[in-house]
């Protein structure tokens, strides 16, 4: 054998055996652990106290002036811009409303930059110095604690307080979201809940009654069982894995619905969250439930939903096509345009059924999901103040009526719903209520207020795996706990980075 | 007598094979502009052969992509590295094929080196620069860091080397001085090798993907590449726009191919000769 | 003497504008990305943890499986696309009437973009918008081809071959073109037939050519990212996460840390000159230059 066949086998062989790989993750390259990991808490339930902090929290942090747009106007229209993640109909609909602020007056003049969703918008914010950061920006919920960290934003109620701006009309579940350590880091926006989508004639064909939706999973499951036993559906619920729905936030979601605490220090929020607590007793029964699904309930599983609407196509499969499948209400808008184009043959408007997403508790009760609106620091006093007025707009009880209307997103004050188009949609309309209706059924208490994990999307995607894994027919505790022990990796690495 | 003629039965089986090839290699770009054509209820239906057709959709696609602002901003980038590239790979390959220096060996395989770095894995550290520099969302990061490479030097080069050194010598004596040899007699007698380069270029800098989505936070600056990439993310509930916009952005570079299908074929296969 | 010294002044000023340009943005960027890759950055800054990052990046169960999953990449993308490459060449390479409508045919897809190639695949294979997912599984598959971690990476790959058949294909043609042809006539005159003269003629004339063919096929291979990033975000399960979407993609442990893009990004540059010896010595010995 010449050399360089020899050199080609060792290149290639030590590129490739076993050998070389660690079994570690790459999440933990460089990080060199203490023998034993110093857990501060991982009984769920058992809480540190924060000590309490003098001056206030909010002191400490940057300023609001409000007034500052007034005296900055006089000459000319502020202008700011605005990052968001909103894709098709919701984008459309945001641009709309901002038409609107930019037409109504003019000391502020925003600009919408759509940035491709929530994860490029994300990343790039990140990856941005505060020179070439915008001067708002829109982040999903599981965003709080790492905007928090980079230490870049003006606390909303600063701007508030200077405004004397009152909430008392506000949802307590959509503030709270986003308030910790005693601080509200950013305003709610578009808020949505996971709901049921079903189509009824199917419901029908199996004898069922296609007004009345599964609440349980014990339910969900004899629903599915019946569906593709009756030979109504060839599928009965689409299943998906994507980290931002059926992998990741579902089961935040069920978890709540059961009571249950996903991180410990009460879901991050009494202290900061050291460990995942779904591997234990409720995830895995959950789990396994949602695998039955798949093995005795003619689910299917469709992947990681990479484009966002895997699950709603699978409703619409010319040859075999689901029933049911679980979604975001914020899809309902757009899922109904798309139905009224006369896109998707032989389904009609008043066939798609939405109801409470099925599980603990009857289906009742859920977290908090969406995106919020935080305010940019280092841009100028007027910058932030304009921001704020903008805001406040979108926050206003007619914008939250309109963009609930438009779609499916739950109003994030109560008094929107004494106003058109909302007020009467949901008469007209029940099906856009549901995801209001189960947000307000929360179990009182702190398992109705979601995580607030450092590395909350990393932790969500090692989880989603962990689905994926099991949706194909993997062991549920074995996959569980290995997610659950790359989730608490992320958490300490991520405590150790930003300390 | 030439025997790659082909008589009779092969000839006829050498057509159908070509045809049925070439059906295979068109099919994907014939959907798309069929798909460019459905009107937007349609996108679910696919039959081979449409029966109704509308332009709707590819006004409207060029309308939500803002694909006349992302075609020009290609086209400006595109050209201002090709240019600048071009005339850099000139001037440093006559230094380097015509002048005398101390360590030019040295010098020549360091820039030649400098191939051999993958752009991925600069790109992390040159996004920060364009971030301290406050470049983020300027004609400056697009272009600044592509103005000169290796390859294009290397390339002309090889060309240089081939006209002899007395032409080089006998132009400095006389009036016509070294630039003037550089510009009146190098530079035309490489005239093949610098249209392959530029056109090598050109593709290469349109079809940058990775780096504009870096640098660039503001659709003002979308290239066709990522503005195709915010219209396929913003309108993921309408395909058939998605579709239509991909017909748009693919067009331009079909043209410039159809034009320069020569000088392609020489920038391509540059490297595939023996230097 | 005196000449040399100006034409080094001269020279050095030809070789300001391309040096400056390397030296700000491929030297010191390299330089500064060996020392970032030790670096592990949080959402405000970053620590140092010493050069044994590099080994724990390599080692970890993300880069390896990236490793393999760009190695079968690789080794789907370029033999299928060198094969069918040379064969439209070599079918579209003789004297017919209309033979260059073909040839324009076969080269067109070197005009589409790797974004155009992409997002007409994307809609090409989705179960429900496209054709060709109803037409290779049979039925509309659930999941999609992309969607399926069995069949994602093929997906891709065709994609991909595709979009890098007329690249191959305009190469070969021109590696034809330059075969003398007394060397077919003398073997015809041997009695050589189609097929001999295609191994013993052929071939072994146009080697310099695939093995050109075969370095920018691979390397693409290992720095592909937009058809990834376009076609499936390096999903399902990891199953299509390349070496260049390991470093740059979204939604991986590299996406928010600068420290951990520049580790993986320089281990890149490390496979690809380790690949780039191997393919040079291996290859370079069995091809032919002619005289």
């Amino acid at each position: 054998m010449s050399r360089r066949v020899l050199l080609c086998m060792v290149v290639v062989g030590g590129v490739f055996t076993a050998s070389c790989r660690s079994g570690e993750s790459l999440t933990n390259a460089g990080i060199d652990r203490a023998p034993t990991p110093v857990t501060a808490s991982t009984t769920p339930g058992q809480t540190t106290v924060p000590p309490t902090t003098v001056p206030r929290k909010l002191d400490t942090l940057p300023p609001c002036d409000v007034a500052a747009l007034d005296a900055a106007a006089a000459t000319a229209p502020v202008e700011i811009t605005f990052w968001h993640g909103l894709s098709n109909e919701l984008g459309r609909e945001l641009e709309r409303l901002t038409g609107v602020y930019n037409g109504s007056q003019t000391k502020v003049k925003v600009t919408l930059q759509f940035q491709g969703g929530y994860e490029e918008t994300i990343d790039k914010y990140l990856q941005s110095n505060t020179d070439s950061r915008p001067d708002m920006v829109q982040m999903p919920e599981y965003m709080v604690q790492q905007m928090i960290d980079t230490k870049s934003i003006v606390p909303t109620q600063a701007c508030a307080e200077s405004a004397n701006y009152d909430t008392s009309a506000f949802l307590p579940q959509a503030l709270g979201a986003y308030a910790t350590e005693g601080v509200q880091w950013s305003m709610p926006f578009n808020m949505s809940v996971p709901v049921l989508y079903y189509l009824k004639p199917r419901f029908a064909a199996a004898g069922l009654d296609p007004e009345v939706s599964p609440r349980s999973l014990e339910e969900l499951l004899a629903t599915s069982k019946q569906l593709v036993s009756s030979g109504a559906s060839a599928y009965s619920l689409a299943l998906d894995s994507d980290f931002d729905g059926g992998g990741g936030w579902y089961i935040e979601q069920w978890l709540s619905k059961s009571g249950e605490f996903y991180a410990d220090n009460e879901n991050g929020r009494a202290a900061p969250a050291t460990n995942v607590l779904y591997d234990g007793a409720g995830g895995v029964k959950l789990l396994t439930a949602l695998q039955s699904l798949v093995t005795d309930g003619g689910a299917v599983y469709v992947g990681d939903n990479a484009s966002g609407q895997d699950t709603f196509l699978k409703l619409a499969d010319a040859t075999k096509p689901a029933a049911m499948t679980i979604g975001t209400s914020a899809a309902l808008g757009p899922v109904l345009a798309i139905v009224r184009g006369g896109i998707i043959p032989g389904v009609l408007e008043s066939e798609v059924g939405v109801g409470p997403m099925p599980g603990p508790n009857d289906g009742k009760g859920a977290l908090v999901g969406g995106a919020s609106l935080y305010i940019v620091d280092g841009k100028g006093g007027a910058k932030a103040a304009a921001s704020w007025d903008y805001m406040a707009f979108l926050e206003s009880a007619p914008s939250q009526s309109q963009w609930a209307a438009a779609t499916g997103y739950i109003p994030v004050r109560n008094d929107a719903l004494t106003l058109d188009p909302i007020k009467s949609l949901y008469v007209t309309d029940p099906r856009f209520k549901v995801a209001y209706d189960q947000l307000t059924s929360s179990l009182p208490g702190p398992t109705s207020q979601g995580p607030v994990i450092g590395p909350h999307k990393a932790v969500r995607r090692a989880t989603a795996l962990a689905v994926a894994e099991v949706l194909s027919g993997a062991d549920v505790q074995t996959a569980l706990t290995k997610a659950a022990q790359a989730a608490n990796d992320l958490i300490s690495n991520y405590n150790s980075q930003n300390k | 007598m030439a025997i790659d003629q082909v008589y009779g039965a092969r000839k006829v089986g050498r057509y159908l094979l070509l045809t049925f090839m070439a059906f295979i290699v068109i099919f994907p770009i014939y959907m798309m502009v069929v798909g460019a054509l459905k009107p937007g209820n349609k996108v679910l239906v696919n039959p081979l052969l449409p029966t109704d057709f509308t332009t709707g959709t590819l006004t409207e696609a060029w309308r939500a992509g803002h694909l006349g602002r992302a075609l020009w901003n290609s086209a400006y980038v595109a050209v201002l590295i090709t240019l600048a590239q071009v005339i850099t790979s000139i001037l440093a390959a006559y230094a380097f094929a015509f002048l005398r220096f101390p360590g030019k060996t040295f010098v020549f395989v360091a820039f030649l080196a400098t191939l051999l770095v993958p752009l991925e894995a600069t790109l992390t550290v040159n996004r920060r620069t364009m971030q301290s520099l406050s470049w983020i969302n300027s004609y400056k990061a697009l272009t600044i860091p592509f103005l000169a490479t290796a390859f294009g030097i290397f390339m002309i080069r090889q060309v240089f080397l081939t006209i002899p050194k007395e032409m080089h010598e006998a132009a400095s004596m006389d009036g016509l001085g070294r630039l003037g040899f550089l510009w009146q007699v190098a530079v035309p007698l490489s005239r093949p090798t610098i249209g392959a380069l530029t056109l090598f270029s050109f593709l290469t800098s349109w079809n940058q993907y990775l780096w504009p989505t870096l640098v660039t936070t503001n659709e003002k600056f979308n290239t066709v590449q990522t503005g195709l990439k915010t219209l396929k993310l913003a309108a993921i509930d309408k395909p058939n726009l998605v579709i239509a916009g991909t017909v748009i952005v693919a067009l331009p570079i079909f043209v410039v191919l159809i034009a320069f299908q020569r000088q392609l074929i020489r920038g391509l296969t540059a490297g595939a000769v023996k230097g | 003497m005196k000449r040399k010294r100006r034409d080094s002044g001269l020279a050095a000023l030809m070789l300001v504008p391309s040096g400056v340009i390397l030296l700000l943005f491929v030297v010191y960027p390299l330089i500064k990305a060996v020392w970032l890759g030790q670096q592990r950055c949080g959402v405000t800054k970053c620590t140092n943890n010493g050069f044994d990052q590099y080994l724990d990046a390599f080692r970890s169960n993300e880069f390896q499986d990236a490793l393999i999953v760009t190695a079968k990449y690789a080794l789907i993308t370029v033999p299928i696309g060198l094969v069918l490459g040379v064969a439209l060449a070599v079918l579209a390479d003789k004297y017919m009437r209309g033979v260059g409508i073909f040839r324009t045919i076969f080269s067109s897809t070197v005009a589409t973009s790797v974004a155009v190639a992409s997002v007409m695949w994307f809609f090409l294979l989705n179960p429900q918008v496209g054709v060709l997912s109803e037409w290779i599984g049979g039925i509309a598959k659930t999941p999609g081809l992309l969607q399926d971690p069995r069949s994602a990476l093929w997906a891709v790959s065709a994609s991909s071959i595709w979009a890098n058949l007329g690249f191959t294909f305009i190469v070969v043609t021109a590696g034809l073109q330059g075969v003398p042809k007394d060397l077919y006539e003398s073997a015809y005159v041997d009695g050589a037939g189609g097929f001999s003269r295609f191994t013993n003629v052929t071939l072994p004339m146009i080697s310099p050519t695939l093995l050109f063919a075969t370095v920018v096929l691979t390397t693409r291979a290992f720095q592909s990212f937009g058809e990834v990033d376009l076609l499936t975000e390096g999903g399902p399960l990891g199953k299509t996460t390349t070496l260049t979407y390991l470093a740059y993609g979204s939604g991986l442990p590299t996406s928010n840390d600068d420290g951990l893009r520049a580790t993986v990004s320089v281990l890149l540059f490390a496979v690809l000159l380790a690949l780039a010896l191997v393919q040079f010595r291996g290859l370079e010995k069995r091809v032919h230059y002619g005289n």
